[in-house]
């Protein structure tokens, strides 16, 4: 798959998030000029200790995309037991078909060329709600989650307060 | 499909084979590779074939002792024989001019199915254009859209000591 191809399809899931936004996050891109970096503001979801907040993440897709996934990064500091403490999101459907050096992910875990940002999104946005602390990316994030839900909970809504702040 | 997997597995080596001479490896005209690049295990199990398509990159390494320190990794060689090993299989998979049925886009880039594009049919009846899947193919042998499995029998014969 050349770039062109991957910028088309890009161009094309923007155009039709422009059109048709999804609940629960905007997608857009840090730099118009460049269609590979975007930016997205993930509400924080219902019902979860993370609602009330507005998550800005950044997304980066590879010349290769949707052969290869993007890498996502939160830039608003949240705690969560996939994110690590850099912001990176460590989420099976964003790890390549090769990575799973243990075998412990299953093919449909993991990346697959049919997956959009909307998509990726959606796992996101689940992940937040529903964490998987069998491979955590935060260490101490999974034991508060685990063992102190309550120092977890204080932890993310003060998260949540600085994102209210800063957006 | 299911009842020709034994003589399609011996058509995937010789098609290995057939490419090996298309692009002229260096392999043929240099020979077998010394022996200290494999193991002993490795040289018993490994078709010559393939033992001289892993050397064609490393032609430099034959007559220069200097180099003989640092040979190919099994990890290397296993990668480029797997990477054949797929392209091989790939190949066995149907193409053709897309018919109309099927679908109306293509799921990887999305773009729309013309008559006559060339499709890939996976097993499992969906198709996409051939440079959409083919890529796909060398890194993951599922299906993208149902995550059936591309492979399965195939891929256990071609592993089997």
């Amino acid at each position: 798959m050349d770039t062109s191809r991957s910028a088309l399809l890009l161009r094309k899931q923007l155009n039709e998030l422009k059109k048709n936004p999804v609940e629960g996050f905007s997608a857009g891109l840090i730099d118009d000029n460049d269609i590979y970096k975007w930016e997205v503001l993930i509400i924080g979801p219902p019902d979860t200790p993370y609602e009330g907040g507005f998550f800005k993440a950044h997304l980066f897709f590879p010349g290769e995309y949707p052969i290869r996934p993007p890498k996502m990064k939160f830039i608003t500091e949240i705690w969560h037991p996939n994110i690590d403490k850099n912001g990176d999101v460590c989420i099976s459907i964003l790890h390549e078909p090769g990575d799973d050096k243990y075998g412990y992910e299953k093919a449909s875990e993991r990346w697959l060329p049919v997956h959009t940002v909307e998509t990726i999104l959606i796992s996101v946005i689940s992940m937040l709600a529903d964490p998987n602390d069998e491979s955590p990316a935060n260490v101490d994030a999974a034991k508060d989650w685990r063992e102190n839900y309550g120092l977890f909970k204080r932890k993310v809504a003060r998260c949540v307060r600085k994102s209210q702040e800063e957006s | 499909m299911g009842n020709c997997f034994k003589a399609m597995s011996g058509d995937s080596l010789s098609l290995l084979r057939e490419q090996r001479d298309s692009v002229g490896s260096p392999g043929d005209i240099l020979g077998p590779p010394p022996p200290y690049q494999l193991t002993h295990q490795e040289a018993v199990h490994m078709p010559q074939f393939l033992t001289t398509t892993a050397s064609s990159n490393t032609s430099a390494v034959v007559g220069t002792p200097s180099m003989a320190g640092t040979p190919r990794s099994t990890q290397e060689v296993e990668e480029e024989i797997k990477h054949a090993q797929r392209q091989g299989f790939i190949r066995h998979l149907p193409k053709g001019p897309f018919d109309g049925k099927g679908g109306k886009e293509c799921p990887i880039c999305m773009g729309e199915l013309n008559v006559g594009d060339l499709v890939r049919f996976l097993p499992c009846l969906h198709c996409y254009h051939v440079e959409c899947i083919d890529d796909w193919l060398q890194r993951s042998l599922t299906c993208p859209s149902c995550l059936e499995p591309v492979d399965a029998a195939l891929l256990s014969s071609y592993q089997a000591p």
